[in-house]
């Protein structure tokens, strides 16, 4: 048998069941639980020791039989879930998950919190408790050494063939105990009419039986069947007592029968004699038995999932990059030679690829939820520890991300979530007096915008004082006294390392280390953090972020000899950009469709060569709210760019964000959008304060440079 | 041809072992999750015995043990159930429905199959 097999199967079920009982425990806290999930709550922790057992790990079962009594408690309703008891159960629940962990590393399970637990256990539970079931219970008796003889009387009950039970079973499974001698069935209760009924049992079987056995183990032969049925089974040598027991029962057609049996195995001495009865085994071949057609068997249709180690699948996806970088120098190829049958079958392979890229990148995709899975936890914890009331909700838990994201997000979440139950939501008396419910709320809610992902933290707590942040930040000297903020740029300073406006510094937050930490982890995976606060009401953090970081649709771009690749979801629209008969400098904004769209020029800000031509395009890039129009030469159009990340030493580049190779294998930037707009905004808000303040002197402006640490 | 045995319960390792308990001796076996599943199974292949557990999701061991002894192809099938529960009333109860036998988890292999030999042969 492969035990290791089943045990890494019993390591996942368990895993799965103790998640199902932590997420009813933490919802159960707040509402009122269901006898359905009363029921699930149950039958983790018993599932958990009747598996645990078939491993021989005790100490598991031990544990769980308590808990899963105190459950038993809980379900039948003399126990009611309160706060002591969940955090009992939660306690047990971690224990457990230890227990598991300790033998899924081969360890050996260390008694832990174990004590304490039971203890805690037993003062919930009421005096009166069952030990646990213990194998002992079904060790054999000892065996007799010798053989002996038995005789055996047996009444199967009328309805023994209803219930699945063929006497004919038990007699081969008496042969394998020792040897029947003898053998023979009484019929006289079968029915002379046609009132035979099929399905009902009229056989009366005596047996001489010889064999290493006791009483007890033959008694336990016919244990299933004693329903409605009788069985005298005696020792040869209590032959007279037997014979009276078994003579008494059943009518005296029955007994006339019986009698006749003994008296042809000589066991008996009557007055007449009567014809012999055959010893032949009872026919059981004619009873009636299942009619079935189909012999198929069933197929497990459980295998919906395939484990697949991340590696193999990193390196598919590069290999589906490499491929796709293959089809589009083909495809150049194809077009240079003008072969239109050749093209054509290149633009078939391109969809191909394509299909395959979705797909390839599907496989990586998970839904968030299993990250939000672990907040219910985190929130009562955190909450417990504070002392605040909190309520979480979920939404959105089916989003689905690149797994190697998901992964990276939850500490930056899980920040997040701290803070805002730490920070954001205020102690019970402030609530009170700003007339909000007692218990606090805190939201997670994930969906797709646009061709990235959107994480939602929010709570509705006291809000952000901008205020409060810019008196802080210049205490702090994170900017000068006079600076002038726009409300984002405020909050954004709370993102700056040492900066903490929390008073009391707890064990949680406030140490003023953290949230850079958190937009640090966001800007690695190419995602943005906007801030949306209201003081009283509460503040949400949004998190933007790229779908997958390995392929992207690009739109091609071309400044002069260089091509760019801005990705297309951050793409609004492209135009030509106006010319203005009789203005020779640049326009700095553009009033698109009744809107102000400051215009940032690649040439310039890049610095390259060349002089514009006599036709400039703009191409019209939004995140968030913010859009800007880049003005570059010409559209190259869509292209399916193979992220290539830049070497370490063009990492502190702001404006571009990787490297991909075309179809003729040269080298095209991909612009860092977020960087691009966040400049051009920026540069707009100097220019106003320039117009706005004529005193200053004109060559105060920002100059234009790649390196833009100094916006950030 | 190998006997078919219907085994039911909820927990995929427990199934894990009792298949392998039970392939190790001879028997052909199916699974069911639940009692619901257990009972779509029940669509006139030949079933020799069927192993249930009691406490399951969905459908409980003893609604199935009731739909077997109902089910007009397969009412006379030996119905053992494996359990880790131990209180009698229970046992009584499954007994006046029709089962034939009552294995408490953990269980040992070959008490396992002793239970099934006597109510069908390998």
């Amino acid at each position: 048998m492969d035990l290791e097999l089943a045990m890494q199967s019993f390591l996942q079920e368990s895993a799965e069941l103790l998640e199902q009982m932590e997420s009813i425990l933490l919802d159960a806290e707040a509402d009122s639980i269901t006898a359905e999930q009363l029921g699930a709550l149950f039958r983790s922790m018993h599932t958990i020791k009747g598996s645990a057992g078939l491993f021989g790990l005790d100490e598991i079962v031990h544990f769980t039989h308590q808990a899963e009594n105190l459950l038993d408690q809980l379900r039948d309703g003399h126990l009611q879930l309160d706060a002591e008891l969940s955090g009992v159960l939660l306690r047990s629940h971690d224990h457990v998950k230890a227990q598991l962990a300790a033998v899924a590393a081969g360890q050996p399970i260390a008694p832990g919190e174990q004590d304490n637990i039971l203890a805690d256990i037993a003062a919930l539970l009421p005096p009166a408790d069952m030990p646990p079931p213990s194998a002992e219970a079904y060790a054999s008796s000892s065996e007799p050494a010798t053989d002996s003889e038995w005789l055996l009387s047996l009444r199967f009950g009328p309805d023994v063939l209803r219930n699945g039970m063929d006497p004919a079973s038990f007699v081969r499974y008496l042969a394998t105990l020792g040897q029947i001698q003898a053998i023979a069935s009484c019929c006289s209760s079968l029915p002379a009419d046609d009132s035979f009924d099929a399905e009902r049992n009229y056989l009366r079987l005596e047996v001489q039986f010889c064999g290493a056995v006791d009483g007890e183990q033959l008694a336990s032969v016919f244990a299933f069947a004693c329903e409605g049925s009788q069985f005298i089974i005696s020792p040869r040598t209590e032959l007279a007592s037997h014979l009276q027991q078994a003579l008494q029962a059943g009518d005296a057609a029955e007994q006339q029968s019986c009698r006749d049996i003994w008296q042809q195995w000589g066991l008996w001495q009557p007055l007449a004699d009567s014809a012999p009865l055959p010893t032949a085994s009872v026919a059981a071949d004619s009873l009636p038995t299942v009619a079935t057609t189909a012999d198929s068997k069933a197929r497990n249709s459980e295998s919906r999932f395939i484990k697949v180690e991340a590696g193999k699948l990193d390196s598919l996806i590069n290999l589906v990059g490499e491929l796709v970088i293959a089809g589009a120098a083909t495809n150049l190829l194809a077009r240079s030679h003008g072969n239109s049958p050749l093209l054509e079958s290149t633009v078939v392979m391109a969809g191909l690829i394509e299909q395959i890229r979705s797909h390839t990148l599907a496989m990586r995709m998970v839904p968030i939820g299993e990250t939000f899975s672990r907040f219910p936890r985190v929130v009562r914890d955190v909450g417990h520890e504070l002392g605040k009331s909190i309520k979480l909700e979920i939404s959105g838990a089916e989003t689905e991300l690149d797994k190697s994201m998901v992964d990276k997000l939850a500490d930056p979440l899980t920040h997040l979530v701290r803070n805002a139950i730490d920070h954001g939501i205020e102690d019970v008396q402030q609530r009170r007096a700003a007339g909000k419910p007692e218990q606090g709320h805190v939201w997670l809610n994930a969906y797709h915008e646009s061709g990235s992902v959107v994480i939602e933290v929010a709570d509705d707590g006291g809000g952000l004082d901008p205020q409060r942040i810019l008196a802080k930040a210049i205490q702090r000297g994170i900017i000068s006294s006079d600076a002038m903020l726009g409300e984002q740029d405020i909050y954004r300073l709370i993102f700056a390392a040492g900066f903490s406006t929390a008073e009391r510094i707890s064990n949680l937050s406030g140490r003023g280390v953290g949230l850079d930490v958190v937009q640090k982890n966001i800007e690695t995976l190419r995602g943005t953090v906007e801030i949306d606060s209201e003081i009283g009401l509460g503040t949400t953090f949004r998190l933007r972020l790229p779908l997958t970081l390995a392929i992207i649709d690009g739109f091609l771009v071309e400044v002069g000899s260089s091509t760019f690749v801005i990705p297309l979801e951050t793409v609004v629209e492209c135009m030509e950009l106006p010319a203005r008969p009789g203005c020779t400098d640049m326009p700095e904004r553009l009033q698109l469709r009744g809107e102000i769209l400051p215009l940032l020029y690649l040439r310039q800000f890049l610095e390259l060569d060349g002089q514009a031509g006599r036709r400039q395009n703009v191409v019209v890039i939004q995140t968030g709210a913010s859009r800007v129009g880049l003005v570059v030469d010409a559209l190259q159009g869509e292209f399916q760019t193979v992220i290539k990340p830049l070497g370490s030493l063009f990492r502190h580049l702001k404006a571009i964000s990787g490297s991909t190779i075309l179809g003729n294998g040269a080298v095209a930037l991909i612009l860092d959008v977020l960087a691009l707009i966040q400049h051009a905004t920026q540069q707009e808000a100097g220019r106003y304060t320039l117009e706005q303040d004529p005193y200053q002197p004109a060559g105060n402006r920002q100059p234009h440079n790649n390196d833009m640490s100094s916006g950030k | 041809m190998a006997k078919t045995i219907l085994v039911v319960d909820d927990s995929t390792s427990l199934r894990l072992v009792v298949k392998m308990t039970l392939e190790g001796a001879g028997y052909d076996v199916i699974e069911a999750a639940d009692g619901q599943q257990a009972l779509a199974l029940l669509d006139g292949r030949k079933i020799h015995l069927v192993l249930s557990d009691l406490n399951m999701p969905v459908m409980n061991g003893l609604s199935l043990l009731a739909q077997i002894k109902q089910h007009p192809d397969y009412r006379f099938t030996p119905v053992i159930m494996l359990t880790t529960e131990t209180a009698e009333h229970l046992q009584r109860q499954s007994q006046q429905s029709g089962s034939c036998a009552w294995v408490i988890k953990p269980f040992e292999p070959p008490q396992l199959l002793d239970a099934i030999a006597r109510l069908i042969l390998p």
